[in-house]
């Protein structure tokens, strides 16, 4: 496998509390990778970690064969693009301007605005569709239109490597697909490597090359969506039981949970 | 507009002055009374004022993007009355009465605040921009409340002092603007420096190291930078209001959130809105002179009111 970075023996903790926990994991060049456990697993501090947001308390991870402990911060962000969970802007910032904001890992104090960073912009803008928003303030956008215009600021920044934070959160049903199209199309027409933290397990069954399932700061499983897709793995790591069948029209496999196997609000009344 | 206010600034008052007068006063000076007021008391002011504005203008925009607060300022943060305090104490335990030594006492008051902000704020966990808000507003209310009791218990002291408390540019030598003026230009250029790196401190701190901006050395830079300008500011006209608050939101009405835009629109903005504050500060009470501060203040909260009405509209 072509290694785009490798995790190794990853361990990261904030004070007493450990959230990582002793963690391999090597992320191919060029697929999706999507992170999927229950709330608390440390599936976004690991994928923090990979954009060195948080210091690890041991073990290492590397970009194709370099410590990303070892890089300058420019340099890393000219190499991996984050989109964090719930980012936030000033309400009257231009579209535009956001997505400017993208070119500054290429911008030094000698050359700040070039062509490069133009023509960047522009193709970002236009390949999340936003190009006609351009001049319109981020507070007078929908969830739907502010979450495409944020994903243009990560491409504006041109890195081989993008990690999203639980990118769908705040949206319904349908701009829930239409980001993840988005975000799938970025990697099969432009080879984007691109590791996500979803949620949904049945959203990332549809759209992940590769799954990975964490539980209490451990890595699980990981594998293709259909060897993880498993009724018993599913119980053990989300606590649920389910069944497992084929999506009809994607023919990725698709969980229906049935009931909590370790109920945490209580049990409800039997009908 | 600025260069129009600044002749003006020279040539009305108590008296008005020709071109011709201001000319010669400035070329040929012969010792007249005209030319002593026009060199001696217009020539600092319409100098001072525009550099005391172009200062706390860039400096409330610093100060904005730092606290991520469209409604903090300098003031805010507690330099003013960090500022205020040590003039009190200066005055008070060891009798400094002259202008000079009151204003570096000023300036030392705002240095010293904006450290002891910035450090605590960073004591307490990480330099948040929230934290930096609580704790200036913590000193400005603590360092106000000081100067309040040291005044309310000695009036002699609110006597001498209150022309000072309330920011003036009346009677100030050319020679405070001349020592100010370095401050202001450090102060200036960290700022531009910092302009693209300003920017992305508008979005939150994931999203900003992410882009791989080295947060801690930003916020400590962008503070030094402020205590530059509003120390500066504070030494020579004492605590100018509101013009830290008020102008960043013209500036950025006018050219946007970028800053390197926005730092000349607030420097010009500031400038000419000082100095226009400056002489209307003559005319409001006539014969006598109304603090420019009060003149600012009064000014500025009419002007944040209509703004924000526009941002609602």
């Amino acid at each position: 496998m072509d290694k785009a970075i490798s995790v190794q023996a990853l361990t990261i903790a904030y004070g007493a509390a450990t959230a990582v926990s002793a963690v391999d994991l090597d992320i191919a060049r060029g697929k999706v990778t999507v992170l999927a456990g229950p709330n608390g697993c440390g599936k976004s501090t690991l994928l923090r970690a990979i954009r060195r947001l948080h210091q690890p308390k041991s073990g290492e991870i590397r970009l194709g064969d370099l410590p990303i402990s070892g890089l300058k911060e420019k340099e890393l962000a000219r190499h991996i693009g984050l989109l964090a969970q719930s980012p936030s802007a000033p309400d009257d910032m231009s579209v535009e301007e956001l997505v400017r904001l993208g070119r500054y890992p290429h911008q030094t104090m000698l050359q700040p605005w070039s062509a490069a960073d133009s023509d960047a912009i522009q193709a970002a803008m236009f390949g999340t569709g936003v190009s006609h928003l351009a001049e319109r303030r981020l507070g007078s956008l929908s969830g739907g239109q502010l979450q495409r215009v944020w994903i243009a600021m990560v491409l504006a920044q041109e890195t081989d490597i993008i990690c999203l934070d639980e990118p769908v959160n705040h949206l319904d049903m349908a701009h829930q697909i239409d980001c993840l199209d988005l975000v799938s199309r970025l990697n099969r027409e432009h080879g984007r490597t691109v590791v996500l933290v979803l949620h949904d397990l049945n959203l990332a069954a549809r759209y992940a090359d590769r799954l990975v399932f964490m539980k209490e700061g451990g890595l699980v499983a990981d594998g293709a969506p259909a060897e993880l897709m498993q009724e018993a793995l599913i119980e053990n790591v989300f606590g649920i039981s389910c069944r497992v069948i084929e999506d009809p029209v994607h023919q990725r496999p698709l969980c229906i949970p049935i009931r909590n196997s370790s109920p945490r609000f209580g049990t409800a009344p039997q009908v | 507009m600025l260069l129009i206010l600044m002749y003006l600034s020279l040539a009305i008052g108590y008296r008005l002055y020709s071109p011709g007068e201001i000319w010669r006063a400035v070329t040929a000076f012969d010792g007249s009374e005209a030319h002593v007021v026009i060199r001696d008391l217009r020539l600092p002011r319409a100098l001072m004022a525009p550099l005391v504005g172009a200062a706390l203008g860039i400096s409330g925009v610093l100060v904005q993007t730092l606290s991520r607060n469209r409604i903090a300022s300098p003031d805010t943060l507690g330099l003013n009355a960090g500022a205020a305090f040590a003039v009190v104490m200066a005055s008070g335990l060891f009798g400094v009465a002259s202008l000079p030594g009151l204003s570096m006492a000023a300036a030392a008051g705002a240095l010293a605040t904006s450290l002891l902000v910035f450090g605590l704020a960073a004591a307490a966990g990480g330099i948040s921009p929230l934290r930096i808000v609580l704790v200036g507003v913590t000193f400005a209310g603590l360092f106000d409340s000081f100067v309040n009791v040291v005044l309310t218990v000695n009036e002699t002291m609110l006597d001498q002092l209150l022309f000072w408390l309330a920011g003036s540019f009346a009677d100030r030598k050319l020679s405070l603007g001349l020592n100010g003026l370095p401050f202001v230009l450090i102060g200036g250029g960290i700022a531009f420096y910092l302009t693209r790196s300003l920017d992305i401190l508008q979005t939150d701190d994931s999203t900003a190291r992410g882009l791989g901006v080295p947060l801690g050395a930003v916020r400590g830079l962008s503070f030094v930078a402020v205590a530059l300008l509003s120390g500066a500011s504070v030494a020579m006209a004492g605590p100018v209001l509101f013009v830290g608050l008020v102008v960043p939101h013209a500036a950025r009405a006018l050219v946007g959130l970028e800053h390197r835009l926005q730092i000349v629109a607030a420097a010009l903005v500031g400038a000419v809105y000082t100095t226009l504050a400056d002489i209307v500060a003559r005319f409001v009470i006539f014969p006598r002179e109304a603090p420019v501060g009060a003149v600012t203040a009064i000014v500025g909260g009419c002007l944040l009111l209509v703004l924000l009405r526009r941002r609602a509209a």
